[in-house]
Order: structure tokens, then C-alpha cells, then sequence
């Protein structure tokens, strides 16, 4: 039996939750054995393979939800917060870096500072360094330097996940 | 009819035109001029000039209200570049009409001369009134879609959906239809066909009058078709994707607003939950425990040198040569061996076996093996080992 280029980094990679990116070899190897790989991932731990032209990754049943709401939290106050600042903030979150420093401006002068405190994972500077280390070890972000990263295409996931919030909302006020 | 001079007109318009500006602002906003709005206006300017306003035929009455005449609305409208987006059914109305009089010129070309001229000077007329409307809706959305992007008046984001889904799906994508080249039924090819015919009889027709006219819409056409081209670019280059992209960052930042009003009652995506080879795992603390309870009682533990019971065995060949000799002829050498061994010893280890076995290659051994003969199996202690059956029949000179 051959498996193709690659296999056991995309099985590795998948695996431990990573974000596998368009930029990345094994995301083409991916693209081009889409339906052996789903099957793969199906057959093997019952996982679902999601490929899109921005990230592909794996889904089950048996997911992280308190990282995941995390992860949302961290991306729904940082959108929000460029807004405020007059920023386009999908522009922003799509091209530009970040410094750590900014981040925290953010954070700390931010109206939701109850919401903020009240969450383990970004309660302070030090929790919030810790999370960002997470985002960019499931590719998430990609650190450009000890206090510098820039979001990934893996940031769409979360944006697709905004915008279904307000077509549910739409379509449950149509029915 | 008008009973003055344009010149005063235009002269009044020049020195009224505050109250006037304010007078459109007002029908922009609510279609006509209320009559109590009107005298508020006229009196806070200190200005008597409804009369000539009525007179000048710059106002007409809608019942007791009042509204600008759409030929001075629209002057006021161009002057100040304030076009509003006009809906594509407004500006499709020429396709109509270009295509009647279109088809009209070519069913009845020779035929009555100065009507064709009359239909050719309309039809280029028509033709630069479509263009115009497109270019001041296309302007008019640049600027509404500027507008909306740096929320000037602070509307929300939802509201900033519903106008920007409004533009795409009402004005801008059907707008696009219209100056969709490619498509048959869109007016840009319907002047495409008209460039085509005018070329044509601009050099190949009898009548000068009319070959001038051709000539004359031939070029307007070139002019006009570059322009809409522009103008097709700018909606799908320019427009379309900042107004996609105000309604696709409208649409997330609303669905993080309202994520975040609840962020620990709803439903998250789903991410995977990492499962790596821990050096800590659950049962880590009872395997630790179990280690370390072996060390808790703390008996003292004697060791002992190992003593070494059994001597060291060494085959002695002469004494087992003679046993041999003394046996001849062995008609199963390994059956001998092992036979030999048991009655020296209690236990046969397969060492002493096979020192024993060695006597078989002794050179002064005369042997015989059948190769057809079955082999034997004898049993050393666990050991089972298959062997094939040699017979000894001298050794030596003997």
C-alpha cells in the first residue's frame, strides 16, 4: 500500500489540531487525495476532513469547546476593538501584523473588561501571551518575531463562523 | 410662456440660489415642498420671491404644495454633483427606445429622407441621455458606497447590510446587466449593433445628409462605448468589491457584537481536541505510587555469592573411544550416545550429547549411513532432536 508524499506530517499535523495551510506542501497533497484522506480520517478515528481553499482540518464529535469560545472571544474583542479605532478591521486581521503591545492596548482599555477578566485564558498579559502561543501552534496565527504575529487564512474559520450568527439570526426572524 | 428675458432668469437664479439650494434639499428629502416649509424658508432668507419663483415657472404647485420643475431640479442637480442612484428600470427605459428607433431606421432606410435624419438626430440623442444617467448613477453609487465605507452618519451595522445589500442586488449587479456587453440582451450590445450598421452607411449611402448623421453616430458610438466600458469597469473592479467587502465586514462584526452579548451560551465551531502521547497521563499517579510503595518498607536485603554446584564437565575422548570400541558394532551410533550418557548420568545435557557425537568423525571410524533409511528422533531432557541412523562397524584396525 502507498500512501502519497507528505502522509505522516498531514496525519501529524491534523491530528494535533493544527490548521494545515494553502502555503504549506501537504496542503496539495491534500487537494489532490481529498477523498482518499477523507475517507482516511473517517474510517480511522471517525474524524471529518474539512478542505476549503483556505485551511483544511479535522472535526469530531469530541471537540475543545472552552479553547474553541476562547478562540472566538480573542477574535470577536480584537475585530471589535480595530472597529472602534476606525480601522478596517478585516483588512487588518487579513494583511497586516500585530505587536504584542498593541494587542494589550486593546485589551486593557477595552468596554468588555468584565468578559475579559473573567476568562482564564485572557485575564491578564501573561495568560494572554500563553494564548497566543496556543493560536500559533494550531496555526492561527504565525509569529513573525518574539512579540509580532500575523493571523493566517486559518482566521477565516472563525469570520465564517461570525457571519453564519447573523444569517441564522436572519433566517430564524424570516421562518 | 414666460414673460422675461433667460437672462434675468439665470440672473435671479445667480442671486436667490441660497434659498433655492434650500428649497431642493427639502424636495431631495421628501419629494415635494410643503407650502408652510416654503414661506419659512422665504422669510428667514428676508426674501419675497415666491412670485417670481411661480412666475419664472421655477416652482408649480402640487395641490397647496410646492415643488422645483425637473428641468431645474436637474440643473441644480448637476451643478452640485448630487445625482441620487436611480433604479436600472429607470435607465432600461432606453433600451426601448433606442431599440424602436434603431429598428425604425433600418426597416424604413430609403425611405422618407428627412424622417430617417429626424430618427438618426433621436436616436443619438437618446443615446447620449442613457449615457449620461449611467454616469451619474455610476458616480452617485461611488459616493454613496464611500459614504457608507467611512459611516459619516454612524449607522449600525445591520442597517449598513441592508444598504449595502441594497446597492448590489438593486442598483449595481442588474446596472452591470445593462452594460454587459456580452450579453445579447443588454443595451451596450444593442449600441454595439448600431456602431456595426452606422459604419456601414457612413461611407456607402446616397443621401449626404444621412451619411453625415451616420458618420456623426458612428463616433459618438466609439465615445460612447469606450466611456461605458469605463463605467463597467468601475462597477465591477471599483464598486463591487468595496461594497461586497463593507457588507462582508458589516455582517462579522454584527455576528461578533451579538457573539459576544452571550459568548458562554452559544454554540462554538467545533475543534479538534489534541491527543498526544503524554509523559503524564491518568494513570501516571498510580504507577508512581505503586514504585514508589516497593520502596516503603525498608527491610535490609542480604545477597549471597552464588555457589557453583555442578563441576565443570570435560568430555574425555579416550574413555568414550573405548566405550565404543568395546560396543562394536553400534548399529545406532546416536542411539549409543545417548544410551551411554543415561547410564552415566542422571540428567543428559545436549552439551555432553554433542561432545559425545563428535567420535563420529573420528577418522579411524568406519561408517555406514543408509540415505533412504527413516530418521530418528531421540529425546535429551525438553530437547527432541531428529537425527539419521549411522552404524559403526570398526574402528581402528581392529
Amino acid at each position: 500500500m502507498e500512501f502519497p508524499n507528505h502522509h505522516r506530517q498531514i496525519v501529524e499535523d491534523l491530528m494535533s489540531g493544527k490548521f494545515v495551510l494553502p502555503q504549506e506542501r501537504s496542503f496539495q497533497v491534500l487537494k489532490e487525495n481529498e477523498q482518499s484522506y477523507t475517507y482516511f480520517f473517517k474510517a480511522s478515528f471517525n474524524y471529518e476532513l474539512k478542505l476549503t481553499q483556505d485551511y483544511a482540518y479535522l472535526i469530531s464529535d469530541e471537540s475543545n469547546e472552552m479553547l474553541s469560545r476562547d478562540m472566538c472571544i480573542f477574535i470577536a474583542l480584537l475585530s471589535y476593538e480595530l472597529d472602534r479605532d476606525g480601522k478596517n478591521f478585516l483588512e487588518r486581521i487579513q494583511f497586516s501584523e500585530f505587536e504584542i503591545e498593541e494587542i494589550e492596548n486593546y485589551f486593557t482599555n477595552s468596554s468588555y473588561i468584565d468578559l475579559i477578566l473573567s476568562n482564564k485564558q485572557l485575564k491578564d498579559t501573561d495568560s494572554r501571551k500563553n494564548f497566543i502561543n496556543t493560536l500559533n501552534r494550531r496555526n492561527i496565527i504565525e509569529k513573525t518575531a518574539d512579540n509580532r504575529f500575523s493571523f493566517t487564512s486559518a482566521h477565516k474559520f472563525f469570520m465564517d463562523f461570525a457571519s453564519d450568527i447573523v444569517k441564522y439570526e436572519t433566517a430564524e426572524k424570516d421562518e | 410662456m414666460i414673460q422675461v428675458e433667460p437672462r434675468t432668469i439665470l440672473r435671479f437664479l445667480l442671486e436667490h440660489f441660497e434659498p433655492i439650494h434650500e428649497l431642493y434639499e427639502i424636495q431631495v428629502g421628501n419629494g415635494v415642498i410643503n407650502h408652510e416649509v416654503l414661506d419659512e424658508i422665504l422669510a428667514r432668507n428676508e426674501n419675497h420671491i415666491k412670485s417670481q419663483l411661480l412666475d419664472y415657472k421655477i416652482l408649480s404647485p402640487v395641490n397647496s404644495d410646492f415643488e422645483i420643475r425637473t428641468v431645474y431640479y436637474n440643473l441644480i442637480e448637476f451643478i452640485l454633483s448630487e445625482f441620487k442612484p436611480m433604479l436600472p428600470e429607470t435607465i432600461e427605459k432606453y433600451h426601448t427606445s433606442i431599440a424602436e428607433l434603431f429598428r425604425k431606421i433600418r426597416e424604413q432606410l430609403n425611405g422618407d429622407k428627412v424622417i430617417l435624419n429626424n430618427r438618426l438626430s433621436e436616436l443619438a440623442n437618446e443615446i447620449r441621455a442613457f449615457y449620461e444617467m449611467v454616469e451619474k448613477n455610476t458616480l452617485s453609487l461611488l459616493n454613496e458606497t464611500r459614504e457608507l465605507k467611512a459611516n459619516v452618519k454612524k449607522i449600525d451595522y445591520r442597517e449598513k447590510i441592508v444598504r449595502a445589500s441594497r446597492w448590489i442586488d438593486e442598483y449595481i449587479i442588474p446596472l452591470n446587466k445593462i452594460l454587459d456587453i456580452n450579453h445579447s440582451a443588454s443595451i451596450a450590445n444593442k449600441l454595439y449593433d448600431i456602431s456595426e450598421y452606422s459604419n456601414k452607411y457612413r461611407l456607402n449611402f446616397d443621401e449626404e445628409s444621412s451619411r453625415i448623421l451616420f458618420e456623426k453616430l458612428y463616433f459618438q458610438l466609439i465615445q460612447v462605448n469606450d466611456n461605458l466600458l469605463r463605467q463597467s469597469k468601475i462597477l465591477t473592479n471599483e464598486l463591487l468589491p468595496l461594497i461586497e467587502r463593507i457588507r462582508t465586514e458589516s455582517i462579522i462584526l454584527t455576528g461578533w457584537i451579538t457573539f459576544l452579548k452571550n459568548p458562554y451560551k452559544r454554540k462554538v465551531p467545533r475543534i479538534l481536541k489534541r491527543k498526544e502521547i503524554s509523559v503524564y497521563s491518568a494513570s501516571t499517579f498510580f504507577n508512581a505510587a505503586e514504585i514508589f510503595e516497593q520502596f516503603k518498607n525498608d527491610t535490609d536485603v542480604y545477597f549471597e555469592d552464588e555457589q557453583n554446584d555442578d563441576e565443570k564437565w570435560i568430555f574425555d575422548k579416550e574413555h568414550y573411544t573405548e566405550k565404543l570400541r568395546s560396543n562394536l558394532p553400534v548399529k545406532d551410533f546416536f542411539n549409543w550416545c545417548n544410551k551411554t550418557l543415561k547410564e552415566e548420568y542422571k540428567k543428559v545435557e545436549i552439551e555432553k550429547f554433542f561432545a559425545l557425537t563428535t567420535l563420529a568423525f573420528d577418522e579411524d571410524i568406519e561408517r555406514e549411513f543408509d540415505p533412504k533409511a527413516d530418521f530418528e528422533k531421540i529425546k535429551i531432557n525438553d530437547l527432541t532432536i531428529t537425527v539419521p541412523k549411522i552404524t559403526i562397524n570398526k574402528h581402528g584396525i581392529s
